[in-house]
């Protein structure tokens, strides 16, 4: 027999996924799908099975020394209405699922599934975010990037759950996200663009580009943007086919149900070299 | 005009709202049995074996149904009047599986879980055969999918199992192949279309029971009861006067709930155990075990003169019907039969083709019923033709389509499945639709396209469509009126109500005729015991065909009230005056309500019944234009619908609000079609897009504006004027958007859907090909 556990708190989840293996449902938007059978009959767990959506001790967010600190069972829709979320935050879930679901689905859902796909990915990784995981005896805080390995693929041990997201408000001067999906609710991302920059008296200070469902995790590279970080933004774009050729091989797409490679990489580009244009 | 050409509400819409037990889930027994379906891991195969001692071992199940249990009566699903166009070819339950999600058998048992334990418990051993997955491989393949003796045609409509192919038809009015040779400008070019799936919301449902008089009685989602009646008796061999078939409320059909799906099944489980039992198809089986749009190939040939007269043309289809052939020719031929007659200036045109067998999903019934293939195709080639010709795609179709008046030679050739009916357009504004249309969209503005930014382009596209209304002697209807006491009305009609409003708009037209108010018409719809005889709700029928009864009945009714009150006053019929509510002759005066008292209580006693049936002597056609506007991302290839125009020619509206949210319905469905809904099978022959995340129908967010009009148009012989709109408005999206899309890059696409993939593909071939 699989067992399933509704916590009171905190502590009594971390209790229970200290003895045994357990599969966490925050919303349940990724695992009721995974595991539905027939319609009308209740999806088939076949492993033990915690709820966290309804533990009040995460469900909060809150804005603190210039960063915003989401529970991990705090729903997206809510995530979207607070005024200091990021604004491309904001963006990528208003386009998220649709309404009904955007009122379950939780950032700590999106991390956990660790699809290419999660459109709130990008933006974590945008803005450099950290997550902080939390066991029975331990905690610790992870960049968003380490958090996740590979498709389906994440660094959280059995007993751990991810207790927070933190995210650092950062000054931008012009942002982007723009996701490519079959049609405008309750589609996937055939691929997505995540752009920001903060350009001051001409000079690029800083610039960000992340692009999601075109390789394992989300791209995201460091060594690229800091090679055009204090140029103008005039240079910027006079070097446009060299950062395109910089980016490109590691925009690896597949081909799928959704989509093909070929549609996938071109449009990634054409976002990117759209971004950059438009600076 | 009183209660015709006014909105009023449906008269079920409140009472729906608030979730009062209508439809046929809501009535089943609380106590039926469930049943299920196994179904077929494989595109093609034949069932050596099936081992179901351990699953009716499971506590809880009743019965397990193999097609060892039925006799080999061959029969089709289609749910057609008989005899049938299509080819009897299915069973029951069959030996052999033809496409995945095919039954191979069925569970009865107490509870749901029950069922399912049991449906992993049956061990089925099968013999893998060489399926066809590609339909135009299917013809004189190795692999026949209907080898068995039983299959067969009720009248010649082209099948040849042997060669896999269900139906084929040809004709041709002049010779086409030498006015091609002859014309100034020709294009040739083939074009696709997808297995697009009805998404109705409310998936196919059926209950059944024995009732105190030992008869079998069906609660069925259906848009044929009288048909699914019949189809049951002679497959089941149950005699027909034990069964009754009555449709409740339905949540949506588009086509799709024409044919039987559940129903076979579930009469036998419950003749078997003489228990209630009931079936509610899961959403994989509505994708993967109902009916889908037949996919189709058209290779056109149009010829045109130098100064833009369209000459000839010429049309080969080739239509995929999947494992079963339900539909097989008719859809195809209306893909010709109402399409070509918009070109009626032509001299010479001619349309043939194969319907062939694949171990798909099987294809069916599907609003446009074959127009909106054909439409895409000739549309599309119109608009290429054009192009060539270098003229306006307007003044194009204004100087060749049909107009007022008019005739087509196509119209007494081709009708469903037989010889078609001769008629003269007495109503059609496609040339006034045609112009409000350009008005409407803004036209002069923004043809071909204009940069609205860097990457955006606003386009617009355009194309015409008709329909037809019923099928000329062929389909019926009947009405019956009862007059209660106290003066109101039971409207008792066959006529199949699936959430298209047919109850409203028949009770107008009794209301409009009787002089009442619609209040006082009580309709019951679709009952094989209790109303009288109607086909059901497809081919555009309902509002022409049933309507005319309706009016015819309900004219009688009135006449018949004339006559007792005139016999009530004494005086000659000739003088008495009736407005509907107040009966008038000379200084006497009495109430309908007094009337009907007098007639049931006191004096006269009499029951007034009147009862009328109507069966069409021509399928006048209902026109549009569609116009769309478009921005078109260069950068991702996403084309957003900006703006649909629909100018209506349905004659009178009986109720606009309702006539509109059929166009508007229709145009988002035909909208889906055109750019978002792809059918995706795997190599295998597993159906990928099987689920509303998969399958995209556009949702809310995809439509901005819808702008419909409807045009000033009375149809002689319809009911106050009036000629169908259910199927019009799915015609025209999928060219009008591929015309757009032209318009605004130059890239022709040519098969459905029109994904961003293949818009992007395209124009990047072109930009290498001008380099
Ligand atoms: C119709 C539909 C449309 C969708 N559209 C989108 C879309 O547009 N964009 C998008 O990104 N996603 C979409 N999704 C996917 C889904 O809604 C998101 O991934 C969502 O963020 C998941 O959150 P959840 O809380 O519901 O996750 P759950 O289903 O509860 O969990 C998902 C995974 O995360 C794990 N997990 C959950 N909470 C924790 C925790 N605290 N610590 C560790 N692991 C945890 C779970 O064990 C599970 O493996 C869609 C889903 C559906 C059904």
């Amino acid at each position: 027999m699989v067992k399933h556990i509704i916590p009171n708190s905190l502590s009594e989840a971390l209790d229970y996924m200290s003895k045994d293996e357990y599969k966490i449902v925050s919303g349940g938007t990724d695992l009721m799908v995974q595991k539905r059978a027939w319609a009308e009959t209740p999806p088939k767990f076949d492993q033990n099975t915690i709820y966290i959506f309804n533990l009040m001790d995460l469900k909060y967010i809150k804005k603190e020394n210039n960063k915003i600190i989401i529970g991990a069972n705090y729903p997206v829709e809510k995530i979207k209405d607070f005024k200091s979320t990021p604004i491309l935050l904001k963006k990528a879930i208003e386009i998220m699922a649709s309404p009904a679901l955007r009122n379950l689905a939780t950032i700590a859902g999106n991390i956990g599934n660790a699809s290419p796909a999660g459109d709130t990915l990008p933006i974590l990784y945008v803005h450099d975010a950290l997550v902080k995981i939390v066991s029975k005896n331990n905690s610790r805080i992870v960049p968003i990037n380490e958090v996740i390995l590979s498709v389906r693929k994440t660094c959280i041990n059995k007993d751990e759950m991810i207790k927070e997201i933190i995210i650092p408000i950062l000054e931008f001067t012009k942002t982007s996200f723009v996701k490519v999906g079959g049609r405008k609710a309750d589609a996937i991302s055939k691929t997505s663009f995540t752009g920001a920059v903060n350009v001051k008296d001409g000079i690029v200070k800083d610039i960000r580009i992340a692009f999601g469902a075109v390789n394992v995790t989300v791209v995201r590279k460091k060594e690229i943007e800091n090679k055009y970080k204090g140029l103008s933004v005039l240079e910027l774009q006079s070097r446009i086919n060299e950062i395109l050729n910089d980016y490109e091989p590691f925009i690896k797409p597949i081909t799928d149900q959704r989509s093909n490679k070929d549609y996938r990489k071109q449009v990634s580009l054409n976002l990117l070299k759209e971004f950059i244009n438009n600076l | 005009m009183k209660s015709v050409n006014k909105t009023i509400p449906s008269i079920d819409g409140k009472g729906l709202m608030m979730g009062r037990p209508a439809f046929t889930d809501d009535l089943a027994e609380k106590n039926s049995l469930i049943v299920k379906v196994l179904r077929s891991p494989h595109p093609f195969a034949k069932i050596l074996n099936i081992d179901k001692s351990k699953a009716l071992e499971l506590e809880g199940v009743e019965l397990i149904l193999t097609h060892e249990d039925f006799k080999r009566n061959s029969y089709t699903r289609a749910g057609q009047g008989y005899p049938e166009p299509s080819p009897h070819d299915k069973f029951v339950l069959d030996e052999y599986v033809r496409h995945i999600g095919d039954e191979v058998c069925c569970v009865a048992a107490v509870t749901k879980e029950i069922c399912e334990e049991a449906l992993e418990l049956i061990k089925v051993e099968y013999e893998v055969l060489n399926p066809i997955l590609n339909f135009e491989d299917a013809i004189d393949n190795k692999s026949i999918i209907h080898d068995e003796p039983e299959a067969h045609e009720m009248f010649p409509i082209g099948f040849e199992p042997k060669r896999n192919i269900a139906a084929s038809y040809k004709m041709e009015v002049g010779n086409t192949e030498e006015d091609v040779k002859k014309s100034d400008v020709v294009i040739k070019q083939s074009f696709y279309t997808q297995a697009q799936a009805h998404v109705m919301m409310e998936p196919h449902t059926v209950n059944a029971r024995i009732d105190y008089l030992n008869r079998l009685v069906l609660y069925s989602a259906t848009q044929t009861p009288i048909h699914v009646r019949r189809i049951l008796s002679q497959t089941l061999e149950f005699p027909l006067s034990r069964i009754r078939v009555i449709k409740p409320r339905v949540g949506g059909g588009f086509g799709g709930k024409q044919a039987l799906h559940g129903e076979m099944l579930v009469s036998a489980v419950t003749l078997r155990t003489g228990k209630p039992s009931k079936m509610v198809f899961t959403r994989k089986e509505v994708f993967e075990s109902s009916y889908s749009r037949h996919p189709m190939r058209f290779d056109i040939t149009l010829g045109a003169s130098k100064d833009g007269m369209l000459e000839t043309i010429d049309c080969y289809v080739l239509s995929d019907t999947g494992a079963y052939g339900e539909h097989a020719l008719t859809v195809f031929m209306v893909a010709g039969s109402k399409v070509l007659p918009l070109y009626n200036k032509v001299k010479s045109v001619r349309f043939h083709g194969h319907v062939a067998y694949t171990n798909h999903t099987p294809a069916g019934a599907f609003r446009g019923y074959g127009a909106i293939q054909g439409n895409f195709a000739l549309e599309s080639a119109i608009d290429m033709l054009v192009d060539k010709l270098g003229m306006d795609p307007i003044e194009f179709r204004d100087k060749n389509m049909i107009k007022q008046g008019e005739t087509s030679p196509i119209f007494a050739i081709m009708g469903e499945g037989t010889e078609g009916t001769a008629m003269n357009m007495e109503s059609c504004e496609l040339e006034f639709c045609l112009n409000r249309g350009y008005e409407l969209i803004n036209w002069k503005n923004t043809y071909p396209y204009i940069q609205v930014s860097k990457n955006i382009r606003r386009s617009v596209g355009m194309a015409i469509a008709m329909q037809g209304s019923g099928i000329p002697y062929i389909d019926m209807g009947s009405a019956t009126i009862k007059l209660n006491d106290d003066g109101f009305y039971n409207l008792m009609v066959g006529a199949t109500d699936i959430g298209q409003g047919s109850d409203t708009i028949l009770a107008q037209i009794a209301a409009e005729t009787l002089g009442c108010d619609t209040s006082q018409i009580i309709v019951y719809s679709s009952d094989s015991d209790l109303t009288p005889f109607d086909t059901g709700a497809y081919a555009s029928s309902t509002t022409y065909i049933s309507g005319n009864a309706v009016y015819k009945a309900a004219l009688k009714m009135r006449q018949m009230i004339v006559r007792e009150a005139a016999l009530a006053f004494k005086v000659d019929e000739s003088i008495i005056e009736y407005d509907g509510t107040t009966i008038k002759a000379d200084d006497k005066e009495m109430t309908i309500n007094e009337l009907s008292n007098r007639l049931y209580y006191n004096e006269d006693q009499k029951q007034l019944t009147s009862t009328e049936s109507y069966v069409g002597t021509k399928s006048p056609p209902p026109f549009m234009a569609g116009y769309v506007m478009i921005d078109l991302d260069t950068e991702t290839g996403e084309v957003k619908i900006v703006d649909y125009v629909s100018v209506v020619d349905c004659g009178t509206t009986i109720n606009p609000s309702l006539a509109k949210g059929q166009v508007e319905g229709g145009i988002v469905q035909g909208i889906g079609m055109a750019i978002y809904e792809e059918v995706l099978y795997n190599s295998s022959g597993k159906l990928v897009t099987n689920n509303l995340l998969n399958y995209k129908i556009p949702t809310r967010k995809e439509i901005n504006k819808l702008t419909t009009e409807f045009a000033k148009s009375y149809e002689d012989s319809g009911p106050y004027g009036a000629k169908s709109v259910g199927e019009i408005g799915i015609d025209t999206p999928p060219a009008a958007i591929a015309n757009a899309i032209y318009n605004a890059v130059g890239v022709r696409i040519t098969s459905l859907p029109i994904t961003p993939e293949k818009i992007l593909l395209e124009m990047k071939k072109r930009e290498g090909e001008k380099r």
